[in-house]
């Protein structure tokens, strides 16, 4: 009954949400490698990202694109050094709890800004034209699901040549994996935490340009939702390694776009259910995460 | 004789605190005695969720779920019958034909809070960490959903409302205390010592015996019946109740109030729930504008939030381990 | 007389209020090898991480060429010529035995184009025959020798060892001990904490006794021929 309803359209929005996804996994991967920290406030960079392309889209394209990253970047360094930084080592509670806070906060100020002109709401409308579908072989694909996936391949190409290829690479794998040895190896624990950061930014202002041009309305909850939906691939997927983690925030991106896509409205009322169901089946048969072998769930250390 | 004194003390300081808070509220208007009953029935809320998260370490993120159930449980029984018979049509008929009282409308509250606990439980405390979180969450997204879209157990996605308004500031502190005393007396029992040690060091607690799964499932079956108690409380301090109340925004309220106030101690739960309550309804006064020592304080529209959100982050920053330090009152000690 | 590699003055750190270390002074010169032995729980482990900077020290003074490196951070303290193999080696199981070796790199003062990783080959040749392989793969054995490798490519003044012979064979101890024995050859000075008590007096140009925190004697090679001198001094309060 659900593949008779699956076409071409739904399963290629599907495989370009779940490259926007993959993208968010990975960028809270990066950062939780690092610094054992669930970033819950990580959807606020995108809606950061967001709002700075409504604000700027009077501009030209590639300024406004531009103003968009530099705001992430910014915001994401200066999580790093007000709220990252006092808390390293503190246990999981305190840093997911804060983070919240964070977001909470963000989502405040944001509302304040945006109620400045008695609306709530702005449009970032400068490249919705990519929302339009083109026609490949006869069939129809919109230009932003070929640009969702061309964007997060080159991204993920990039970033594993950057971490195998590199010294900075090296020692960011190190201090992922074991942050004190690495330390004690002359590793500077700042710099390797500040790249990383910085990585994170840049994907979520990626992502922020992406979703704007199928969500062209931005409110302070934007890609909220969103970030709860990669922390819950993330962790299924497997949040001790990067690729899981990817993998993860694909996986649930592609499935949560398929259903979707392929259920009637009036079939889909319990899908959140069934979905979060399969989600505690898939924890319990396998806590490290699906696509993990042999390993211990993550451990929290400092 | 110091560990009884201990043990008293113990007891004693988060229970005046809440009973100061309720004698306080009787002397407030009714204005403003809406904010006072919101304190308490935090406090049972947050102390509900300190007898799994503070005793066993594993943080969950389901336990408004147990919340909701006892809300919608105790306010569907409770709505007088003709009302209930002409609005919520599509009910089950033994729930639409009958209606009980407040007490027994929070025993089942409890009751069935515990139950549900239980059950979901039983597969998931062998699950910590993160794994724990993710799915103690898909709890609060499965019962948010059946809540809201099976209309034969309760009136879905619209407000369930004619809830008789029977908790006042006698029932809120009584309610509160109730939660507070069985949190107190578990965490002194054998069971709650037990889990403290698997909280420390799971590995060295099963080397000498302590079964950490069945002491887990205890905390969070009890944690349940208690926070469906609170939510029956919460329903008929309302008077209403609809699904978003008992959601995200109300989980993530209640566990920052437990961490801020100190996530291991039983005064911790106690003193964040009153301490953010406080700061939440002195911040909504000020967006009315209000004295402050003399000075009037008139916040603008809509920074209440950006306050709170930020002396929470503050208070976290400066001191992780909560405004408690996550440790129990105790009597002054001679250095 | 040139400054010590290293001075410890009056060392004291502690655990809590608990001091596990008290009143510890020695100095290294340059070239030297010296000892420092004990019982469990003497503080041994504890004073290498007090030079390295992972615990802070309570009182007293540490001093590498005569400058004062008290409360730096370990990678300052590894910036500055000190390397830690530490206990239970550390090594990055999931990392190539090449890439453990780059990653000693991170703390290398200075690029004099000379192919790095050379030190390391030249000592153990083994290392430079697995390069290619995981390094959880290798033997307790191989992976001591890959943990003091990675230590020596940063081409550090001084060498920190904590127990390099924990849980090795009795040839892999004789294989370690020998490579230990060849290394102030190219002027890197050692300060070496271990359990096998006859062995380190052997090596070593001096031998600290550590017990309960505190130094009680001093040894040298010649003792090694006399091993109730050196129960004694484990036993003695």
């Amino acid at each position: 009954m659900i593949l008779a309803a699956v076409n071409f359209q739904t399963l290629s929005d599907a495989v370009g949400l779940g490259a926007i996804y993959a993208l968010m996994a990975v960028g809270i991967g990066l950062v939780f490698g690092v610094l054992r920290l669930v970033n819950f406030a990580y959807g606020q960079l995108v809606m950061a990202g967001a709002y700075t392309l409504a604000f700027t889209s009077a501009w030209p394209v590639p300024l406004s694109i531009a103003a968009c990253f530099g705001v992430v970047v910014a915001l994401s360094l200066a999580m790093e050094t007000v709220v990252f930084r006092p808390l390293r080592g503190q246990s999981p509670a305190v840093m997911l709890v804060t983070t919240f806070a964070i977001a909470f906060l963000l989502q405040a100020i944001a509302l304040i800004i945006d109620l400045r002109d008695d609306t709530l709401g702005e449009v970032a409308a400068s490249i919705t034209s990519l929302n339009e579908p083109i026609s490949v072989g006869g069939v129809d694909i919109r230009k932003i699901t070929l640009v969702s996936v061309a964007v997060a391949a080159f991204a993920l190409l990039a970033l594993a040549l950057l971490l195998t290829r590199t010294t900075i690479g090296l020692h960011t794998r190190a201090a992922a994996a074991d942050f004190r040895t690495a330390r004690l190896l002359g590793v500077r624990a700042n710099r390797v935490i500040a790249v990383s950061v910085v990585l994170s930014g840049l994907l979520a202002a990626a992502v922020a340009v992406m979703m704007t041009v199928q969500f062209p309305l931005v409110s302070p909850d934007f890609a909220l939702r969103d970030t709860i939906v990669v922390l819950v691939g993330v962790v299924v997927g497997g949040i001790d390694r990067l690729w899981t983690a990817t993998l993860g925030g694909f996986t649930i991106g592609f499935v949560s776009g398929v259903l979707n896509g392929a259920l009637p409205t009036d079939k889909t009322v319990y899908l959140p259910s069934a979905v979060f169901a399969l989600v505690i089946l898939v924890l319990l048969l396998r806590p490290a995460g699906l696509f993990a072998w042999g390993r211990r769930a993550a451990v929290e250390r400092a | 004789m110091r560990r009884g004194a201990d043990a008293v003390v113990e007891l004693l300081g988060p229970s005046s605190l809440v009973v100061a808070v309720g004698l306080v509220a009787t002397t407030a208007s009714l204005a403003n005695q809406v904010y006072f009953m919101n304190a308490l029935v935090s406090v049972a809320i947050v102390v509900a969720i300190y007898v799994f998260v503070g005793n066993s370490g594993v943080l969950s993120f389901g336990q408004i779920s147990f919340v909701a159930v006892g809300a919608f449980a105790a306010g569907v029984m409770t709505v007088p019958l003709e009302s209930k018979q002409g609005v919520l049509t599509t009910l089950f008929p033994f729930l639409r034909d009958h209606t009980i009282g407040n007490v027994p409308s929070l025993l089942l509250a409890a009751g069935l809070g515990g139950v549900f606990a239980f059950l979901v439980g039983l597969p998931l405390m062998r699950l910590s960490g993160l794994a724990a979180g993710i799915a103690t969450f898909a709890v609060l997204e499965i019962t948010h959903n059946i809540l809201r879209e099976w209309t034969k157990i309760g009136p879905g996605a619209t407000t369930l409302s004619l809830v008789p308004e029977t908790t006042g500031p006698l029932q809120a502190t009584i309610g509160a205390l109730a939660v507070i005393a069985v949190a107190f007396a578990y965490q002194r029992s054998r069971l709650g010592r037990q889990l403290r040690a698997s909280r420390e060091d799971p590995l060295a607690a099963r080397g000498v015996g302590v079964h950490v799964h069945r002491q887990r499932l205890w905390a969070f079956t009890l944690s349940g019946a208690l926070a469906g108690l609170a939510g029956g409380l919460l329903v008929h301090q309302l008077g209403s109740i609809t699904t978003e109340q008992v959601y995200l925004e109300l989980t993530f309220l209640t566990l920052a109030m437990l961490v801020v106030g100190g996530l291991t101690s039983l005064w911790g739960a106690v003193v964040g729930a009153l301490a953010i309550s406080g700061l939440d309804s002195f911040l909504s006064q000020a967006e009315n504008g209000v004295h402050v020592l003399g000075v009037k304080l008139d916040l603008p529209a809509g920074t209440r939030l950006v306050f709170l959100a930020s002396i929470m982050a503050l208070v976290l920053i400066l001191r992780p381990s909560g405004l408690t330090g996550g440790r129990e009152l105790r009597f002054p000690r001679r250095a | 007389m040139p400054e010590p590699v290293l001075e410890l003055a009056g060392l004291e750190v502690r655990y809590g209020t608990v001091a596990a270390v008290r009143d510890v002074s020695l100095r290294v010169d340059k070239g030297e090898i010296v000892g420092l032995i004990g019982p469990n729980g003497a503080g041994k482990s504890t004073t290498l991480h007090a030079i390295m900077g992972v615990l802070p020290t309570h009182r007293g003074e540490i001093r590498l060429h005569g400058d004062s490196v008290r409360g730096r951070s370990p990678e300052s303290i590894a910036h500055r010529g000190v390397a830690l193999v530490p206990e239970g080696r550390r090594i990055f199981g999931d990392f190539t035995v090449e890439e453990n070796l780059r990653l000693g790199l991170a703390a290398h003062r200075t690029h004099n184009g000379a192919e790095p990783l050379a030190l390391a080959y030249d000592l153990f040749p083994m290392l430079k025959e697995f390069r290619r392989r995981l390094a959880g793969a290798l033997s307790g054995g191989q992976q001591q020798q890959l943990a003091i490798g990675r230590a020596l490519v940063a081409e550090p003044d001084l060498l920190l060892l904590d127990e390099p012979s924990l849980g090795l064979a009795p040839l892999a101890v004789d294989d370690v001990f020998q490579a230990l024995r060849r290394i102030p050859e190219r002027g890197v000075t050692i300060l070496l904490v271990e359990q096998r008590a006859l062995h380190t007096v052997a090596l070593a140009d001096r031998t600290h006794v550590l017990v309960a925190g505190k130094l009680r004697l001093t040894l040298d090679p010649a003792d090694a021929k006399d091993p109730d001198k050196i129960v004694a001094a484990y036993l003695a309060s």
